[in-house]
């Protein structure tokens, strides 16, 4: 049984060596013991942090032997200076969150934080002087090691605030007018849209001439041509979900020409048939 | 507002309608810039670059130039902006000269001498705080160190910003300490809050610099994927505000005055997304700075530079 408690350890702590990594490596803000460096090294000592987890998570995967012990002892010697740094966070400033998790990290450091540290450095510990690798370990698990691993993943769910966190996260989305969103993102569904292949006729080029945001709304302007005249096609690719559609106008390049209001919209874009120069559709 | 920026604006409209990217609205009051030709008592003369102007002044007439000065300050050759009563064009309300700002982070310390960052897209401003003004300066700017917010009105004298006047209460903190936005359900579709001001002509006069007279706004939450772009600075300030672009049209009300106009966004507000201040003009609780206005709209709709800021409610169609 002693055996089976050991060998569980392994893939409790690659996922959360890995979890942490990721949170730490795409998080921006200064949440733990970051806060308290100056701001220009901040992000250096976030991707560092991230690196290092990383690195020991394929370490207890990859390495047995002598090198596997000593990727187990680091990982144990990790989670101890974790669990001091956070005691010394908490006594100088009670209201920051740990940072364990990054962004989520976000509830001031508390006994929850402090005994999973405590525990994942007792369970890196327990499998100093495991035979094999981390893998090995794992492709040879038995219904035993499961059930013990659900009741060890349902423990260091308990003393994981970041959870509460991410599902207040899930069910209070930000806005789309206040979200950041990618421009490769809109780009990709502006091109799988009905829009976009009823309007490609018109197109002289396939990258985007200007690009601007107007909240839950992204604006893409191509350069066209129809009826050998120059004419700017402009999508609007909503933001908001998979819901609502990319609308589209094409207009003539004219300054004083007002493209079709959406109430107004003359003659649908069509591949197949002629245009008027003031032409809006809404597929 | 720059060359192609306004076919944004239209193809808003086209697309997502005319309630959401109106045409651009100028407030009621009239204002002009120049160059100082002559004052008398009754009389001020302006050169502009439409020409001469000439606007009478009465005893209700107001003067700036520095703190609280009178028209005996003013000279010929100086940058000189008037507020126009609002029934009579030719009757100035208010006259500032050599109006100065900086507002954003203090980027380096050379004993009396700041150098302050006021965003990505503009340059750095040079800023001395003269003796007379330290003690008031010292109240509300404690901590004159890299990191740390500034923003103070004062004159220009030869391209130094001379510091008279703080325009916030600096934060305890660095600015990249600050506390993040609470989590925001739902974008409101009218945003409270407060709005300042900044002079895209930099003090220079609109023969010099056309963009003295520009209308329009520096918005705080400029899209970063499109304008803003890989340098950009802004911080996520603690107004729930909709990301938009160079072009937009949004809604304005001053709180205090009830004066409104639909601005375009001609500027990345990248220096003021870091402020989460309140204005104490008309009392209001609305934290945050919602728009920078330009120093000619910012006195369009009623604002006093010499404040700083007044409270006014944004609308983003």
């Amino acid at each position: 049984m002693i055996e089976i408690l050991r060998e569980t350890q392994f893939p409790i702590l690659v996922a959360m060596l890995l979890l942490g990594a990721v949170a730490k490596a795409v998080d921006r803000s200064a949440q733990g013991p970051a806060a308290f460096l100056p701001v220009g090294v901040r992000r250096f000592f976030g991707l560092a942090n991230a690196g290092i987890e990383a690195v020991l998570a394929v370490a207890l995967v990859a390495l047995g032997g002598l090198l596997g012990d000593l990727a187990r002892g680091a990982t144990a010697l990790l989670f101890v200076l974790g669990l001091a740094t956070l005691y010394q966070l908490r006594k100088r400033d009670p209201e920051m969150g740990c940072g364990c998790f990054g962004g989520l990290s976000t509830e001031p450091v508390g006994w929850r934080s402090l005994t999973r540290s405590g525990l994942l450095a007792l369970a890196a510990g327990v499998t100093v002087g495991l035979p094999g690798t981390g893998a090995a370990a794992v492709t040879g698990f038995t219904a035993w090691h499961g059930l013990v691993l659900v009741a060890e993943l349902a423990v260091f769910a308990a003393l994981s605030p970041e959870l509460g966190e991410l599902v207040k996260r899930l069910r209070n989305p930000v806005p789309c007018e206040l979200r950041e969103v990618p421009l490769n993102r809109s780009i990709r569904r502006l091109r799988s849209s009905d829009a976009w292949a009823d309007s490609r006729a018109f197109l002289t080029g396939t990258e985007p001439v200007d690009v601007w945001r107007h909240g839950c709304w992204r604006l893409v302007r191509f350069a066209g041509q129809r009826r050998e005249r120059p004419v700017d096609v402009v999508f609007a690719v909503p933001l908001n979900g998979m819901r609502k559609e990319v609308r589209v106008t094409v207009t003539g390049t004219r300054a004083d020409t007002e493209p079709a209001a959406p109430g107004e919209a003359s003659a649908p874009v069509s591949r197949s048939q002629g245009t008027p120069t003031h032409s809006s559709r809404f597929v | 507002m720059p060359a192609g920026l306004g076919d944004r604006r239209r193809f808003t409209a086209a697309l997502l309608g005319r309630t959401v990217a109106p045409e651009p609205f100028d407030p009621p009051a009239r204002v002009v810039r120049g160059v100082l030709v002559d004052i008398s008592p009754h009389l001020l003369s302006l050169a502009t670059p439409h020409g001469d102007e000439r606007f009478v002044l009465t005893e209700a007439t107001g003067f700036w130039r520095g703190t609280g000065s009178g028209f005996s300050d003013l000279r010929p050759g100086q940058d000189v902006i008037v507020r126009c009563v609002p029934e009579a064009a030719s009757v100035a309300e208010r006259v500032w000269s050599g109006l100065a700002r900086a507002t954003g982070v203090i980027a380096e310390v050379d004993e009396d001498i700041l150098r302050v960052d006021t965003g990505h897209d503009r340059e750095p401003v040079t800023v001395v705080i003269p003796y007379r003004a330290s003690g008031r300066m010292q109240v509300r700017h404690p901590r004159l160190e890299p990191g740390y917010l500034f923003d103070a009105v004062g004159l220009w004298d030869d391209g130094v910003l001379q510091a008279l006047l703080p325009a916030t209460s600096q934060p305890h903190y660095p600015a990249a300490d600050a506390p993040r936005r609470p989590p925001v359900r739902s974008a409101a579709h009218a945003i409270a809050g407060m709005v300042s001001w900044y002079d895209p002509a930099r003090g220079g006069s609109p023969h010099a610099n056309p963009m003295g007279l520009l209308g329009g706004l520096a918005y705080p939450a400029l899209d970063r994927a499109a304008d803003c772009g890989a340098v950009c600075d802004r911080a996520t300030g603690c107004a729930a505000l909709p990301l938009l672009s160079l072009g937009a049209t949004v809604g304005l009300v001053n709180q205090c005055t009830g004066e409104s106009a639909i601005l375009p966004v001609v500027a990345c507000g990248a220096a003021v997304s870091h402020f989460c201040d309140r204005c104490v003009t008309c009392d209001s609780p609305a934290r945050g700075r919602i728009a920078q206005l330009t120093l000619a709209s910012f006195i369009a709709l009623g604002g006093r530079p010499e404040a700083g800021c007044f409270n006014a409610t944004l609308t983003v169609g």
